[in-house]
This record gives C-alpha cells, structure tokens and sequence, in this order.
C-alpha cells in the first residue's frame, strides 16, 4: 500500500476541519485534509441562520459575554463545560472580525456595521447572519481562503480507520473513490472533523453525507464518546422533506401555531414563546401533534406572514424558498407547515478546551465530530457554526504547538496494521448473496426515529437496543453487488451503515442508561431532571457488542446549576 | 395537504469504464414532495444499490446534483419528480450526466477541469494589511452587500458550464461560473488586488457569445452572464488590452456610434468599424463563396423620431 507522510492530517473539510487546517498550515507543519467530498459540499453549508457573537460595540449595550455563557449553560441545561462556554463566548466577537475579514458577506445596519437578530434561548440578540444562508457564506469564505494556502487536499477520498500502536495515533487509512486505491496516511497528529450523523434517523434536517464516520472511526481505535445519548431535534424541519426552516424565522418574529390557530407556545414557555430553546419548543409540537391540534399528517403551522413580503425575500430567502419549491407553500401567504427532526449531535468524541482527546496521544476533533462540551444537553441555535471556528482553531493551534513538543517515532512496524484496516473493510461485505446495505439502514433509521428520539422510555430503549444488536449481526451476510473499482459508491454507503451502526449501539446503550430528562434527552418514564445524580458526563467506549460506560464531572466555574424555566 | 402517489418510470443513462453505457429503467411510487433525490436515494436503498451520483445537502445550497433530468441540467434536490411530469406531459423521467464534463461513473462527473477554472481567478478576498491584522474594520454599506451577495451565491454546481457552448469553442474563455466568482470579487470595495483580476478577466468577459444559456440554468439566479457584462465595462480601466479585449470594445464604441447615428445597429457599418476594411473585405469574399452576402447588403427604413432616441441614449 502507498504511504503519505505529514505532519498533520485533518479529516473532513467542513468549517471546523478547515480552520484547523488553517492554523497548522500557518505555523508552518505540513498537512492534509481528507473529504469525503469537495470542501464546499460539506454540511456546514447547510447552517442558515447565523453565527452567535458577542461584538464589542456593536452589541446591546447590556449584553457582555457572562450573559452570553449563561446563556449557553442554561440552554445545555447544565450539562455544558463552563471553562469551554467561557472560551466561546469571548472569542465570538474575535471569530466574527477575522472571518469579515477574510470577505464574508455578513448584512449590515444602516452605517455599515455586521448587523444582528435574536436567536432562542438568547438574553440579548447576538446572531450576526448573511441572510439565512450563513453556513454556506461562512464556508465559501474559508474554503476560497485556505485553497490559496499550502495545504493538500485529497476530496473525494474516504477514510477508513485510524492507525494506532500502544498509546498514540499514528495515521489513517483512506481510500481514493474514483479509483478505490487506499493510502496509508501517515502523521503525529489527526483532527476529527467529520461532523455529525443525522442519518442515522429517519427525519433530519442533515446532508445526506452525515452517517457518524468520525465518530465510529473514533470509538474503533479505542477513544470515547462523550455524552452520546444527547442528540437534538429542531422544531421546524419543512413538512414533509425535513428541509431545515431556521429559527432565524421565530428570530424575526414568526409565530408557530397549531390547528385552532392558538399560539400554543404559551403553553410551554410563557416568557420566551416560540423562542424558547430547541428541545423545549420540539416536545411542544410532538404534543400538540399527538393530542390532535397538529393538522393531518402530521405537522404545525409557522406563521411568518406578519413579517411582510420584502423582509421575508430578503431576511429568510431560503424559507421562503424551501416552503415554495419543496412544499409548495407561499410563506408570504400561508403558514409553512412544519415538525421535528433530527438536526445536530451534542455528543462527540471526548476531548478538552484544546480539542484534546485524552485516550489516544495525537487524536483531536473539532466541531459536530467533538463533545468539547460547550452545547451540553441541548445545543443554542448560532453556537454550532461559532463552535466550528472557534474551537476548530484552539484545535488547530494546539496541533501545532503538539507538533513542535513530539518528534516522529518510528512507525513502519504498523503496515500490517494498515493493510488490515482494507481487509476488515472488505471482510464486512463479503458475502456472494444475502442483504443489501439499504435493508439495514431503513431499518436502524426507523428504530433510532421511533425509540431513541424525542420522547424515550426504558421499554422503547431496550427495545431498540436488541434491534441494533440485531442489525449489527445482519451485516456480516451483507454483500456489494457492484464489482466495479471506480467510485463505488455501493461499497462506500455499505462502511458508512457499519459506522451508523457502531455508533447507534453507543447511543441507544447510554441513553437507556441516564435514568433522568436533561435538555434534548427526555425520558417518559424520569421525567425530572435529577442533579444529585446525573450532573455528569457519560463516557463511552465500544468493544466489540460491549458498550463501556464511565462518567465524569461537569466543569463548573461560576454558574451553579437552577431550575430550567423560560 | 393530500399526498396522493403516482408510479413513475425513471430512465437512467448509466456508465462504467468496464461496460460502457446504457439505459436503465426503474419504477417507483413519488408523491407531490418528491425530489428527485429521493427519487434516486430510494432507487439506491430499496431497488439497485450499483447506481452511483453524487448528493449532499439536499436543499440546493452544496451544489453536489447536478444533472440533465429530461434534457435540462439541473440540481436533482431542486427539482420535484411531479413536475418533471406535469412539465412533459409524461410520466417518463430521464436522468443523464451532465454534458461537457467526463464521465466517470454513472451521473458521476470528472470536476477537474472545473475547479482548475475557478481557482484561475483567485477566488478569495486580498484585503489590506491593516484590515488582515485588526487594525481597520470594513464597513459595508447594506446596498453593496446586497450586490455582492447576488453573486457570492454562486455553489460551485458546475450546471452553467455544463451548458455552455463558448466554454467547448474555447479553450481560453473561463467560463460563466469563474467569471460570476471573479467578478464578485472584482466588485468588492475591501479587496486589494483589482489590477491583477482585471488582467485575468476581461480577455475572457470577451470571449463570451451572451446566449444566456447560464442565466436559464443557474438554481440559485446569480446571472453568471450579468457578471460578465458587468466585467467589460470595467475594459477601460485596463492599460495593456489583448486583441480579444481591443476588438470587443472596438465593437461595442461602434454599435454605440451607429444608434446614435441612425437609430438602429447597421450592421454592415458596425463590422466594417469593428474588424476594419481589411478583414470585413476578406470576410465578405467567404460570405459570397457561401452564398450569405445577400444578408449583409438587406437595406433597411430609417428610423423616424431620432430626437427621442438621442434624448434616451444622453
């Protein structure tokens, strides 16, 4: 097998693995960013309403970034890392300069200053926004930014898995998908930025690319996930193509309504409305559904008429647009008819403030890919696509400063290893005749919908469990029909089902385990959100069927835990 | 909202480097939501795992789907399968690659020649050093932002190139998606570099034939033609023309001249004006050698109410 030597090798070109990269490639390391697609394609490009920041002068006069943090703690409902909140809040303002620097886009207030809206969850309006396309400006930006650099790009390549000896990492096997020749990636240090894995539900609002790579890729050579039962479902996912209608909508003043045209948010959260955060407002709309105040199919109403036609064209293009083109709703005359889907993984794999793994010496992860943990048990809307820049450079800064205290250890002994990492990978399709990847995966996404998603019980848990079990056992008589060895794409979407799955196991083991209801982790049957016992991470591992559950502290700095209301 | 299904047949122009190319059909149930995506994650997941195409975000922001669905490029997420049906009165949909990009499997395309196009005009901000190191902020008046954005838009889907036919003529042409990204940086008031990206461009801004075909495919309505447009008039700020670049100003100062002379583009005159006596005599033996002089010498009324029409022009 070809070998490829670097310093540092990203994985995923997304906004976060792409700022990461920027740092190492600034400080003078050579490295690589593995895609699986060509950067711009990433889901990153699909974050609409904007980016949280806390701008010096050009904020409410009030705000400053204590109330920012809070914010952000309240909203993971305690469960967030206050040193890591702390951080994001004061680099906000920071974030937002360079990337205006560098050429964003972002709309401006009459004097020409980066404007700002309200965001849920948000004591005073911080989302700085390019229309309601602010992920993919910010991508193209970074994108266009760091292609002027000195750093390699394989795009269209897929990883496989990490390469380890003992204690460190020491590379990646990928594979070119026009020609399926793999490469032994060798470096010191790797970044996680796979981003997320909304498709391992049946309703999300992700990229079809999302299948939770980084994260089996992680759990396979020995790291952990942190608080992986924690997956977060946005209220207003388009009926019925589950195209995300940001909350920039509620931001600017749209109201949700059910079928008697209450404003049942009132309900729920009578101080905050319909901009209470995401996981409050998306058991809201699964009530109203389920106690017959939704409209047939299932589904509630987002009014946005009030806006008028000028705001709506210009502040909420892509709404206006998606509602038209993919529900045929005129949202300047109709409510957009809207539900819950699945949207963003607060869990990830472990690392601290520096993006740090601490299992594996030379792992680190960046983004959706990472639990830092700054979201907690439930993710601010404008905090993901901050995070993706901020702590994608705290990453990347700290590679660097990794790579210049390790020198290069001798690792040729590990070739083995790399060639087994293609063998295994062909092994999991090695039958002449049996299932295809598409049967299982229709599967686990049902299951993962109905029984590990917005409301969850023991029963359902422990139900989908020995489902996934099941389907786990299933793949080793699943067999690729295509024999071709040019972008395969059959093979490629058969190792994306084996890291659903092995992610999916961790998820539905740890969630049946947390016998409380925490931000988007609500349990029928544990109602209450319980301190004395859960103020804790969960820390998982995978070995074989086996998932091994730890727990550690919550870093708590100055904001001691108080009852959730809005 | 009824969700009544309707069985379409899909038709799919496959391709592998072992069997060549061929047609595929497939049969499934879409209803009115249906996008073209699905149509095809469905095929993947529930009929034939072998179909290989590319898709990302599914909501016509990454650009990734591109495709002809009946004869049209288009990006197969923005494109609902019942209207396909509606539009063409059948319901008989049939998907190919994109044209002018190799293939390499299936509806999968070789992009290389694309992003070397659009990495050829640098396509990123050059601000000033002080702005770089946070010693000068940009301010944006909101019009401005407003204009750039139109054209920042640009997803890098490929589909304008894909049909456009100066791009295939003309090796040196850049094509309409590197021309809408050069431009959207030509434009910006933060950026530094405007002498070098107009040496880039304007060449190219005239090897452009204006047939529109990239404002039609365009999903996200950028107008990659508006840029180019745009980019020309910018030719005067230039000081070493090339003779692409000298012709097409040549020629636009003519038909300019020749309306606010007669009212009307005389074009006899124009091309005598724009490519001199010399080659319009050359050009005029070849004209007669095919039997097409008789259209050069058609003559034509004059136009009445000159006045109004200087009056419109200033």
């Amino acid at each position: 097998m070809e070998k490829l030597s670097y310093d540092a090798i990203v994985i995923g070109g997304g906004l976060a693995g792409l700022m990461a990269a920027h740092e190492i490639a600034v400080s003078g390391y050579k490295v690589a960013v593995i895609s699986k697609v060509f950067p711009t394609r990433s889901h990153s490009s699909s974050a609409e309403g904007g980016i949280a920041a806390y701008i010096e002068g050009n904020s409410d006069p009030n705000d400053n970034p204590d109330y920012m943090t809070y914010d952000t703690i309240k909203g993971g409902d305690f469960l967030v890392d206050q040193d890591a909140a702390e951080l994001l809040s004061q680099k906000s303002g920071e974030i937002v300069r360079i990337m205006e620097s560098w050429g964003t886009l972002f709309n401006r207030q009459p004097d020409g200053r980066v404007a700002v809206r309200y965001f849920g969850g948000q004591t005073y309006p911080r989302t700085r926004f390019v229309g309601d396309k602010t992920g993919m400006a910010l991508l193209h930006t970074l994108f266009q930014r760091v292609s002027g650099l000195d750093i390699d790009f394989y795009n269209e390549w897929f990883a496989l898995d990490l390469i380890r000896d003992d204690k460190r990492v020491v590379g990646v096997v990928a594979m070119e998908m026009k020609s399926m020749t793999p490469v032994f990636f060798k470096a010191r240090a790797i970044v996680m930025a796979t981003g997320g894995m909304g498709m391992l539900y049946a309703h999300s609002t992700n990229a079809y690319i999302n299948t939770g790579d980084g994260y089996a890729m992680a759990l396979r050579a020995g790291a952990a996930l942190k608080d992986p039962e924690f997956v977060q479902f946005h209220p207003t996912a388009l009926y019925p193509s589950d195209i995300l209608i940001s909350e920039a909508a509620r931001g600017e003043g749209a109201i949700l309504i059910n079928n008697k045209g209450e404003r049942f948010m009132a309900r729920y959260a009578p101080r905050k409305l319909d901009l209470a955060p995401r996981d409050i407002t998306s058991r809201a709309i699964i009530t109203e559904i389920r106690e017959g105040r939704g409209f047939p199919g299932g589904y509630v109403g987002l009014d946005l008429r009030h806006l008028g036609e000028d705001y709506i064209k210009e502040r909420l293009a892509l709404a206006y647009e998606a509602a038209k083109n993919f529900a045929g709703v005129d949202a300047t005359q109709e409510p957009i008819p809207v539900r819950p889907a699945q949207h963003y993984y607060m869990g990830g794999i472990d690392v601290d403030i520096t993006g740090q793994n601490p299992d594996l010496v030379g792992l680190f992860a960046a983004g959706e890919a990472a639990c830092v943990s700054v979201h907690g048990a439930n993710r601010l809307g404008s905090n993901s696509l901050l995070e993706t820049l901020v702590f994608g450079r705290e990453t990347g800064r700290a590679v660097a400063k990794f790579l210049s205290e390790h020198k290069e250890e001798d690792s040729n002994s590990l070739d083995k290893e790399a060639e087994k990492v293609v063998d295994d990978a062909y092994k999991f399709v090695k039958s002449e005749s049996g299932v295809h990847f598409g049967e299982i995966l229709n599967k686990l996404r049902n299951v993962m919908w109905e029984k590990v998603g917005i409301f969850r019980d023991e029963d359902g848990m422990k139900d989908a469990l020995s489902q996934i079990i099941e389907l786990r056992k299933m793949t080793s008589s699943m067999y690729v029909l295509d024999k071709s060895t040019t972008y395969n794409t059959e093979f490629f979407n058969a190792l994306e089902l084996r890291n659903m799955l092995d992610l999916a196991i961790v998820i539905a083991r740890t969630a049946l385990e947390r016998k409380e209801s925490r931000g988007a982790h609500y349990r029928t049957d544990y109602p209450e959100r319980d301190d004395t016992n859960w103020l804790k991470h969960t820390i998982a591992y995978l070995k074989g069927e086996t998932v091994e559950i730890t727990y550690k502290p919550v870093r708590i700095t100055r904001w001691k835990p108080e009852p959730r209301v809005y | 909202m009824s969700e009544e299904e309707k069985e379409i047949v899909v038709k799919i122009k496959r391709f592998s480097k072992e069997k060549g190319s061929w047609w595929q059909e497939y049969k499934l149930k879409v209803d009115r939501f249906t996008q073209m995506t699905e149509v095809l994650r469905r095929i993947k997941t529930e009929q034939d795992p072998t179909l290989a195409y590319r898709a990302s975000c599914h909501m016509a922001v990454c650009g990734s789907c591109g495709m002809k669905i009946n004869g049209e490029p288009r990006l197969a997420c923005k494109t609902l399968a019942l209207d396909m049906v509606k539009k063409y009165g059948k319901n008989e949909i049939a998907i190919e690659p994109m044209d002018f990009f190799p293939v390499i499997k299936d509806l999968i395309v070789d992009w290389t020649d694309f992003y070397n196009r659009m990495f050829k005009v640098k396509p990123r901000l050059y601000p000033s050093k002080e702005v770089l190191e946070g010693k000068a902020e940009h301010r944006l008046k909101p019009e401005d932002q407003r204009e750039l954005w139109k054209f920042e838009q640009c997803i890098w889907c490929g589909l304008c190139v894909s049909a456009c036919p100066s791009v295939k003529n003309d090796p040196e042409f850049l094509g309409p998606a590197a021309h809408a990204k050069g431009y959207r940086f030509l434009a910006d008031p933060r950026d530094t570099i405007f002498d070098e990206r107009l040496k880039i461009l304007i060449d190219s801004a005239w090897r452009c034939t204006y047939c529109y075909q990239c404002f039609n495919v365009c999903p996200r309505d950028i107008e990659p033609v508006t840029t180019i447009k745009k980019t020309r008039a910018y030719t005067k700020f230039l000081s070493e023309k090339t003779p692409v670049a000298l012709t097409g100003e040549k020629h636009a100062d003519s038909i300019a001249k020749s309306i606010e002379e007669t009212g009307k583009i005389e074009e006899a005159k124009v091309y005598i004006s724009t490519y001199g006596l010399l080659t319009a005599i050359t050009d005029m033996i070849y004209a007669m050698q095919n039997g097409k002089l008789k259209y050069a010498l058609v003559t034509q009324k004059k136009v009445k109410n000159m006045e109004q029409i200087r009056k419109i022009i200033g």
